[in-house]
């Protein structure tokens, strides 16, 4: 058989592709393509190829950091520390048009500094909000944008899982990636802000202040809030991304930390149960176990893949186009948009960005700056109705929302989103600067 | 959710008329691999202690301990490889659900059902074959972290390779068994993916 290994590359993506389309589990998806074209292209290696990839998936000190960050995130969300945050900041809005738009921003923007795991901070910002919005007569749609979008900002925010898993493929350090990611994470979170304040501003109907009884009644009880159900969140926050970020610790180190704090924190406020426990530590290895497999088997795929030659194909493909760098990376951004439709977003990350490195290197574009315009491209993926993952976890916690009434909330926010992308585009330094700084 | 509670009588129905053998060998199976997922999944409490005994150690009487990350390494690679198989049987080895979620439960499972036989039985048994011959010449070496001044053995988190594709095949008997069920009697028995509640 004379069948090129390129040829057998662009096979095996169509295999993948069309076994993705049966459903099948992605993960041994992979492995069985890579393991078939790889043998037929590279013979007997391909074995060993899969064994030292899972290896190296299992001894790479970095991402121990996922299950710990993922116990942690689970932790935090179980003791119902987010409820306390959630309510002392209403409490300090409460006079302000628009403050529940604020309060589901700011504590997105928080928790998203806690967990790193997306969309889960959805449903508890849906559980929070909703009572509080109907009572104060709020927009149903604007209420259901913001809590879409301030809820998907864990993907971006440090400690964010996906940050974790994107750095070695693009072959960035995770603290660079984390010190880069905080800036356009606080631009996008007080875009949101700034967006529905103005809007309330103007038209109060949008979001009124909060009825008398809803306000607090003298400022020491927004303060006794502030210091019980903030405080102490902050501190945890602080020193697990302050002590990885000042490079005081690795980021595995940081979030063993964060877990144990989260630990003492969740038995202080006395939210402590062995059951609680036990929920917390299923979660984090079902969830660790499922992202760590496809990270191995995306990571022997990919290896299959270049080997066969692909890569450098397609890369040459799309450097043959002879387009502008900015219209490559306006397809690159379109091509992540749309599959964040069907796709979560480890796969995209897993399969997507390693075929795509190549062309990144010979466009030379920033690897920070390129990997947050992929994180905040996804971040906007899931905003996007036909298929916005976040709009299936407001639909799941809140069933007489239409989703009608959640899909134009969320054109709302997609706007302040594109609006952010095109900010870092244009504005790199809003990403380069801070690392630039903490090196210094 | 509340889409199994209403079909769970005819799905319960259905699930006395399956063969006490099968069911018995799926229940077997989903047993052992939630037990193991579910005292695996406590491996990171002492993984936490470790690393926390290391930083202060480090930080506070700048005397770092030489085993604390290795301990923490193995311990990882166990935790999350013996965690695949319970995956796998709660539905958390995610998939593609474009087309998927919107077929019927009779196409659902006559899918999954060739999706195993053809494509995931075949790799994985080759998988198992790679891997027991990879870590067992990791054990009869007695091979150790070269990379680490502790030098601890490496061999036990190696091990959990071959276990955890093996679990994983064991699993896959347990899964086709109840898609070929499912097909015959077009309900959704085993409900057990709603077990998994941490899909982010």
């Amino acid at each position: 058989m004379d069948v090129s290994n390129e040829m057998l590359a662009l096979f095996s993506i169509i295999c993948m592709f069309g076994l993705f389309c049966t459903g099948f589990p992605i993960s041994y998806t992979m492995i069985f393509s890579g393991l078939l074209f790889g043998f037929l292209g590279i013979g007997k290696l391909v074995f060993h190829l899969l064994t030292i990839q899972f290896w190296q998936v299992m001894s790479d000190p970095v991402m121990v950091a996922i299950p710990f960050f993922l116990f942690m995130g689970y932790l935090l969300e179980g003791a119902g520390l987010m409820t306390r945050l959630f309510r002392s900041f209403q409490l300090l809005f409460a006079r302000l048009p628009g403050s529940l738009y604020a309060t589901i921003s700011l504590t997105g923007t928080i928790f998203a500094a806690a967990t790193g795991i997306v969309g889960s901070s959805v449903n508890l910002l849906c559980i929070m909000a909703e009572p509080a919005m109907r009572r104060s007569g709020y927009d149903v749609r604007m209420g259901a944008g913001c809590i879409a979008a301030a809820g998907t900002l864990g993907i971006l925010i440090p400690p964010s899982i996906m940050l974790i898993v994107l750095g070695p493929i693009v072959g960035v350090p995770i603290t660079d990636l984390f010190t880069a990611a905080i800036l356009p994470g606080l631009l996008l979170s007080s875009l949101y802000i700034a967006y529905s304040l103005i809007k309330c501003a103007i038209w109060p109907k949008y979001g009124p202040p909060l009825p008398p009884e809803e306000r607090p009644t003298n400022m020491l009880e927004v303060v006794q809030g502030l210091l019980i159900g903030a405080l102490p969140l902050a501190v945890l926050i602080f020193a697990t991304l302050g002590s990885i970020l000042c490079g005081l610790a690795t980021p595995t180190e940081g979030a063993a930390c964060g877990s144990f704090g989260a630990l003492v924190l969740v038995i202080a406020y006395g939210k402590f149960t062995w059951k609680s426990l036990a929920k917390a530590l299923h979660s984090t290895i079902l969830l660790s176990s499922m992202i760590l497999i496809m990270i191995a088997s995306c990571n022997f795929f990919g290896a299959v893949f270049s080997r066969l030659g692909g890569a450098v194909a397609l890369s040459n493909f799309l450097l043959g186009l002879d387009m502008a760098p900015m219209l490559i990376l306006a397809l690159i951004c379109t091509i992540i948009f749309f599959m964040g439709w069907a796709m979560e977003w480890v796969p995209i990350v897993l399969i997507l960005v390693p075929l795509l490195i190549p062309v990144i290197d010979s466009l030379h574009f920033d690897k920070l700056w390129f990997c947050l315009v992929v994180a905040v491209t996804l971040q906007t993926s899931w905003l996007s109705p036909p298929v916005a993952l976040s709009c299936y976890f407001i639909k799941g916690s809140i069933p007489h929302w239409t989703l009608s009434d959640i899909y134009k909330g969320m054109f709302q926010f997609i706007a302040c989103q594109l609006v952010g992308l095109v900010l870092i585009i244009i504005f790199p330094a809003i990403v380069t600067w801070l690392p630039k700084v903490m090196k210094e | 959710m509340s889409d199994c509670a209403e079909h769970a009588p005819a799905a319960e129905q259905a699930l006395a008329q399956v063969p006490p053998l099968p069911r018995k060998i799926v229940a077997g199976i989903d047993r052992l691999n939630e037990w193991v997922g579910k005292v695996n999944s406590w491996l990171v409490i002492p993984m936490v202690f470790a690393m926390m005994y290391e930083v202060v150690m480090r930080n506070v009487f700048t005397a770092p301990s030489i085993w604390a990350l290795d301990v923490v390494m193995i311990l990882y690679a166990i935790h999350f490889m013996l965690g695949s198989p319970f995956c796998l049987q709660t539905g958390n080895h995610i998939r593609t659900d474009f087309f998927y979620h919107s077929w019927s439960v009779k196409t659902k499972a006559m899918v999954d059902l060739l999706n195993y036989i053809i494509f995931f039985f075949p790799a994985h048994i080759i998988f198992l074959d790679i891997s027991v011959a990879y870590a067992w010449k990791s054990f009869i070496q007695n091979e150790v972290s070269v990379t680490s001044p502790w030098m601890p053995i490496i061999w036990p988190a190696k091990m959990a390779l071959p276990i955890c594709v093996a679990l994983t095949l064991v699993q896959g008997v347990s899964e086709v068994i109840k898609c070929w069920y499912r097909w015959k009697t077009n309900e959704q028995l085993w409900n057990n993916e709603q077990l998994g509640e941490a899909t982010d």
